[in-house]
């Protein structure tokens, strides 16, 4: 059920982009913790540790122990903010939780199985949804949602609906396509060569040129109408 | 070759890239990602030739998405004419693409298929690219 971990920050009173660029270069990583009834407090981490510790967990469901100074406070990660190109985190939001309260977390959703349209005709199974909004009570969060996809055969889905979880609530509506089994793709096969007789070398050329380079596409429309100075400047030219 | 079906204007002005990408950066789609690492103008010929590479190189097998579209028209002046009278005309469909950008996406092959195949595109296109895999 709930995987709990332990991680270890400590306050921190300047706020604002040069203070936390310079707790990165330093190899920390700037956090923030807020939730009902406190106020938002600054929080720097040990970049090391978060970077170890989020290689082991799926961090939108999994319990962070936040050992702040002297309290430990019970989290979830909210938010990881990451750079789109270079490694390391730049931020990462918790979520203070309590106990009797129900909470939204998003739960993996794991395909068990080879489906029967992957394993015998050739299809490939293309998962839509990855994760699923739940809401749930802190000490119920399941670490997965296992979907046995054995039976799917080419063209069939499973859906929200197929999925269950105890003692949670699905935050999607039934509907929605979990996973589906997609046909084998046709290969691109290249134009016909001219089935009658040898063709002459001019015919040949033009039809390799046809085959190589696809159709160059036409100028498209126009949304709105045309000016007539516009007209004038096309028929000069 | 993917270009609009209508525009609202024929001619664009150039613009310009800098920063990162802000949106379109996570594998979303895929498993396995080819992500820009330079920004630049990928053209419409370069994403048709990096999606003819791939799908031959992952044969029947998988699923891809193309996570650009060239919606930025690019005018060429004729040959051997004059500076001034205007702007050219029309020549090409570009996507510019900024630093961080997931342009490709496959899932549904193994992993050695799928750095072969993102290979295979980043060959054909004018910008350095990385392998990338979904996290989680």
């Amino acid at each position: 059920m709930t995987q709990i971990v332990k991680l270890h920050a400590e306050k921190r009173t300047s706020g604002g982009t040069g203070a936390a660029r310079g707790l990165r270069r330093g190899g920390q990583v700037p956090a923030v913790i807020y939730g009902r009834g406190r106020e938002p407090t600054a929080l720097a981490l040990d970049g090391v540790e978060l970077g170890r510790l989020l290689e082991k967990i799926h961090p939108e469901n999994t319990i962070v122990e936040l050992a702040v100074g002297g309290d430990v406070v019970r989290t979830l990660i909210r938010e990881i903010q990451r750079h789109p190109v270079r490694p390391g985190i730049v931020h990462v939001d918790f979520y203070e939780i309590h106990a009797g309260e129900k909470i939204r977390v998003e739960v993996p959703i794991h395909c068990v199985g080879i489906p029967d349209g992957v394993r015998n005709q050739g299809g490939t199974l293309d998962q839509v949804i990855r994760d699923v909004p739940i809401e749930v009570l802190p000490a119920d969060i399941p670490d997965k949602v296992e979907l046995d996809v054995t039976a799917l055969t080419i063209g069939k889905s499973l859906h929200v609906s197929d999925l269950s979880i105890p003692s949670a609530r699905i935050l999607l509506d039934g509907a929605l396509t979990v996973c589906t089994v997609a046909a084998p793709r046709i290969e691109e096969v290249t134009a016909p060569v001219a089935a009658e007789g040898v063709p002459a070398e001019g015919e040949a050329a033009a039809t390799t040129t046809a085959a190589a380079t696809p159709e160059e596409p036409k100028e498209p429309e126009l949304i709105r109408k045309r000016k007539p100075a516009e007209e004038e400047e096309e028929e000069s030219k | 070759m993917l270009a609009p079906k209508r525009v609202k204007f024929r001619k664009q002005m150039k613009g310009r890239m800098r920063g990162v990408a802000t949106r379109g950066q996570t594998v979303a789609f895929g498993h396995f990602g080819l992500q820009a690492l330079e920004a630049g103008w990928v053209t419409s010929r370069q994403i048709e030739a990096a999606r003819v590479a791939m799908t031959r190189s992952m044969k029947r097998g998988g699923k891809l998405w193309i996570r650009l579209f060239p919606d930025k028209p690019i005018t060429k002046k004729p040959a051997e004419t004059r500076m001034g009278k205007g702007k050219g005309n029309p020549e090409g469909w570009v996507c510019p693409v900024k630093v961080g950008r997931m342009m490709f996406e496959i899932e549904g092959i193994e992993v050695a298929a799928a750095r072969e195949a993102l290979a295979l595109a980043s060959a054909k296109l004018p910008i350095h690219s990385r392998f990338v895999v979904r996290e989680g």
